[in-house]
């Protein structure tokens, strides 16, 4: 009796191990990217806005 | 040695008539059941759910990305367009922005310019000295630890100039107003405005008038490493 306890608790907490680990690998699954890292430096925002009028003032000034 | 089935079929006959008893037992029956469920439940659900599910979810996350990805080239290369019609419309104006930030120090050009400011404004320039500069615009590793440095990009560098002038105090403002309206990015970080004595009158200012004043300027210019 108290033999079949034992092995009881073995398979529960095998059981409770692989249901965590299990559980784990697919949050881990969800939260990686897979964007590649070359892919991710390529996508990054570009600001196209170029400040013309500081560059007529620029222009503007004077070279002796 | 020969093998007698008569002999080991009595032998295995007795272990499973031991057996029996065990079996029979309902309390026994139960944890026998329960305790290959769970591991039947985990077996599988390591080799068989988890790989299932987990590429269900690879394969989505992957879809999202995608989305995300191809959204955000979509804006890039909307920018980029953008950009190129501004860069189409500033590149006649790009080498005056190369001569206001110029990508070596330059020290002669600008040397040029102060002394032809100084003849235009109606000043006797006096003296004219750059400090230490590098040649080729290679960053020292002193100037990178000035405060002002820090505040600007890294690959922004500068270095100081004083400069001396004689003149009335119209020609000096022409000139200090001249500096200021110089395409070549220079600031002003010091100036000292002082009458001129009578027991400087042998200098080469002697041919100036009675209030004839020295200025002095501490400049500082810029130039953009590459």
């Amino acid at each position: 009796m108290e033999n079949d306890q034992d092995l009881l608790l073995i398979s529960i907490f095998t059981f409770f191990t692989i249901t965590l680990w299990v559980t784990f690998e697919l949050l881990k699954t969800v939260k990686t990217t897979t964007v590649a890292q070359t892919t991710q430096q390529i996508v990054i925002p570009l600001n196209p806005k170029i400040d013309v009028d500081t560059v007529n003032t620029i222009n503007n000034k004077q070279v002796y | 040695m020969a093998y007698n089935y008569k002999t080991e079929l009595g032998r295995y006959k007795r272990y499973y008539q031991s057996l029996e008893p065990i079996f029979n037992k309902t309390s026994s029956r139960t944890y026998t059941s329960v305790i290959f469920s769970f591991l039947a439940v985990s077996l599988f659900g390591w080799y068989a759910v988890r790989p299932t599910i987990q590429t269900i979810l690879y394969l989505k996350r992957e879809i999202a990305d995608d989305t995300v990805t191809d959204k955000q080239m979509e804006d890039k290369i909307s920018a980029l367009i953008e950009a190129q019609a501004y860069y189409q419309q500033i590149e006649p104006l790009l080498p005056a922005v190369d001569q206001a930030l110029p990508p070596n120090p330059e020290v002669v050009p600008l040397v040029i310019q102060l002394r032809n400011l100084a003849s235009t404004s109606g000043v006797l320039l006096t003296s004219l000295q750059p400090n230490s500069t590098p040649l080729l615009g290679k960053t020292p590793d002193k100037n990178t630890n000035t405060p002002t440095s820090s505040l600007v990009s890294s690959k922004q560098q500068s270095y100081d100039l004083t400069v001396s002038v004689q003149g009335s105090f119209e020609n000096i403002q022409s000139y200090i107003n001249g500096i200021i309206n110089m395409r070549r990015v220079t600031s002003i970080t010091g100036m000292t405005i002082s009458p001129i004595k009578g027991d400087q009158s042998s200098s080469p200012s002697a041919a100036l008038s009675i209030d004839t004043l020295q200025l002095a300027l501490r400049l500082k210019t810029y130039y953009l490493v590459e």
